[in-house]
């Protein structure tokens, strides 16, 4: 098993952002996680021999969009919701 | 003069338009394939769209006056000062999406009996017998069961007879189908009936009270002769010509359009796609769905579904449905089912009855099973669990238990609320959420845990690859284009 190390900074990318990115690699590494001041340490530990680390730091800027387009949009999805099911009886 | 004044708006009111800001509306993305990406909405509406221009989206810097943006206003991912109709519109096309969810319990399965003449290799549930009383369903029972469906609140009620082999217990169908009736003179409901039989039984009486009653026959047809009875063995090694003999009968006597067939993969399937597909075809049947082996019972127990991955089924699928294009495209219509599924779900708030692609899960809510000895299932792949001696999905027995007992279980409460695709890891940020679902039995039986980690999971993997190759084929060949538009058109 082949371990690399990664580094994000805190200021561009949450930790929550970090670790969904990391999650959809789950099923190909494992990996040990820290956080000092304000860096995210991520070892990887690979099961394979593909090199991953490219591809996780492009999940981990897909997963920050994600993170912006969830937050700016979230009280409208839930004013979505009121209204479809506003007359459905389902809700009080 | 005037009065036009009042109606519309200067033009100074839309060059002011290309310097106002826009609204994001709640939209996901996934990778399509190197560079590209699927934008979707709430409710499902769709644009392929490069990484730039889905950076300029997100953080509002898409110019006003281009087409991106107009496309991004119509199909609903943005508002402006100019028209907020938009949250109104999405909450009607999302309701409309739900509306299955109110409606309840659609598909009510009777298991009739679990003798079969039947020994399929990759069956779960049949059994070898004579014995009629241990595997056959009583009156009794099914009285009991027939109380549950008519509780559901659904305006359509279809009753599935299955088995085993049903036919075997032809005179418990003839009860249950009049019982039925005659309660449904009261409940007006849209009743149907389907049974699914491999036809060994099919003789003129089954198929005169199928015509009397308007009851469709669904059978299992695996592709060439060789490949069937290989499939599907029975004494006298004749299942093949057993089964297209009665679809041509029922054709015959009840009409094409009366009878269907479904086939089951196996790896010996999987480098036959197109003999499969011819087979359908020489027997005037008008579809097909191609579909993978499902992870549970004798066929874990058998190594079936350990022998071939998710990327061999998947070459099997895209060769498949090649192959169908190809055929629809010399003027013969003839559609895949899993496809059209698809192609609905991407293109209309429609198509969301297929229990496996629902959040929720359709378990119980769109379809459950009565057993043969009243105990009741969550789906029909819960069952074939308990057969393996796992039953972590029983919800009860009519004998025993309510209608409010089973439908308020904690057991189906829980699946329920862990098959929310909006809430799952991995899922609720995905791109494909409008369209897809979780299947909590699947990942109970592959992962042990009814969420199950998306990474890891067959399900996902196999509708993320159909996705992405439907997509691609509506996006860049014109010609697949029309004719995946014409099988949800009709």
């Amino acid at each position: 098993m082949k371990t690399h190390e990664l580094n994000f900074d805190v200021r561009v990318f949450s930790l929550d952002t970090v670790k969904r990115a990391l999650y959809r690699f789950s099923d190909k590494c494992s990996f040990d996680i820290q956080l000092k001041d304000n860096d995210i340490t991520v070892t990887l530990h690979v099961k394979t021999d593909e090199d991953l680390t490219s591809k996780i730091k492009n999940e981990v800027l897909d997963q920050d969009l994600r993170d912006t387009l969830s937050k700016e949009t979230a009280n409208i999805r839930t004013l979505i919701l009121a209204n479809a099911f506003s007359n459905t009886g389902l809700i009080q | 003069m005037s009065l036009l004044g009042k109606k519309f708006k200067g033009i100074e009111a839309f060059d002011q338009a290309a310097n106002r800001t826009y609204q994001l509306l709640p939209s996901r993305f996934a990778a399509l394939d190197d560079g590209r990406y699927l934008l979707s909405n709430e409710v499902g509406e769709y644009l392929v769209v490069d990484r730039k221009h889905l950076e300029s989206y997100v953080k509002k810097q898409v110019p006003h006056d281009t087409d991106f943006y107009y496309d991004l206003k119509s199909k609903h991912f943005l508002f402006d000062d100019d028209s907020n109709v938009a949250i109104d519109l999405l909450a009607l096309k999302y309701r409309t999406k739900a509306q299955r969810i109110a409606q309840f319990t659609a598909l009510h399965l009777f298991v009739v009996s679990l003798r079969c003449d039947y020994s399929c290799q990759y069956c779960q549930v049949s059994r070898q017998t004579d014995d009629k009383v241990a595997f056959d369903m009583s009156e009794e029972t099914a009285d009991k069961a027939l109380d549950l469906v008519f509780r559901s609140p659904s305006p359509a009620i279809k009753i599935e007879f299955q088995g085993g082999e049903p036919l075997l217990n032809f005179n418990l169908i003839q009860y249950i189908v009049k019982e039925a009736r005659w309660r449904n003179l009261v409940h007006q409901r849209d009743l149907q009936f389907v049974i699914t039989s491999n036809l060994s039984f099919l003789s003129d009486e089954v198929l005169s009270f199928c015509q009397e009653h308007n009851i469709q026959l669904s059978t299992s047809l695996d592709g060439p002769e060789s490949l069937h009875n290989s499939n599907r063995p029975r004494p006298g090694k004749n299942s093949y010509q057993l089964t297209v003999d009665g679809i041509q009968k029922a054709q015959n006597f009840l009409g094409r359009d009366k009878i269907g067939a479904l086939m089951t993969t196996t790896e010996r399937s999987l480098s036959q796609v197109k003999a499969i597909i011819d087979t359908y075809l020489e027997n005037n049947l008008d579809c097909i769905f191609l579909r993978p082996l499902s992870p549970y019972g004798f066929a874990i127990k058998n190594q079936q579904a350990q022998k071939y991955d998710v990327d061999r089924w998947f070459e099997f699928y895209k060769e498949g449905l090649d192959y169908i294009l190809e055929i629809n495209r010399q003027g013969h219509t003839f559609v895949e089912v899993y496809t059209q599924l698809i192609v609905n779900k991407l293109l209309s708030p429609f198509g969301q009855g297929y229990v496996d692609l629902q959040s929720p899960a359709g378990a119980a809510i769109s379809a459950i099973v009565y057993n043969y000895d009243g105990d009741v299932y969550a789906s029909d792949e819960a069952r074939m669990l308990a057969e393996m001696g796992d039953k972590k999905f029983r919800l009860g027995n009519v004998h025993t238990e309510s209608y409010e007992d089973i439908w308020l279980s904690d057991v189906l409460l829980d699946t329920l609320e862990s098959s929310l695709s909006e809430s799952l890891p991995m899922c609720s940020d995905c791109g494909f959420l409008p369209y897809c679902g979780t299947d909590p039995v699947y990942h109970y039986a592959t992962q042990g845990d009814v969420v199950g980690n998306k990474a890891l999971s067959g399900f996902c993997s196999k509708n993320m690859k159909i996705f992405k190759y439907v997509i691609r084929l509506l996006e860049s060949d014109s010609d697949a284009r029309d004719i995946l538009l014409s099988w949800v058109r009709s």
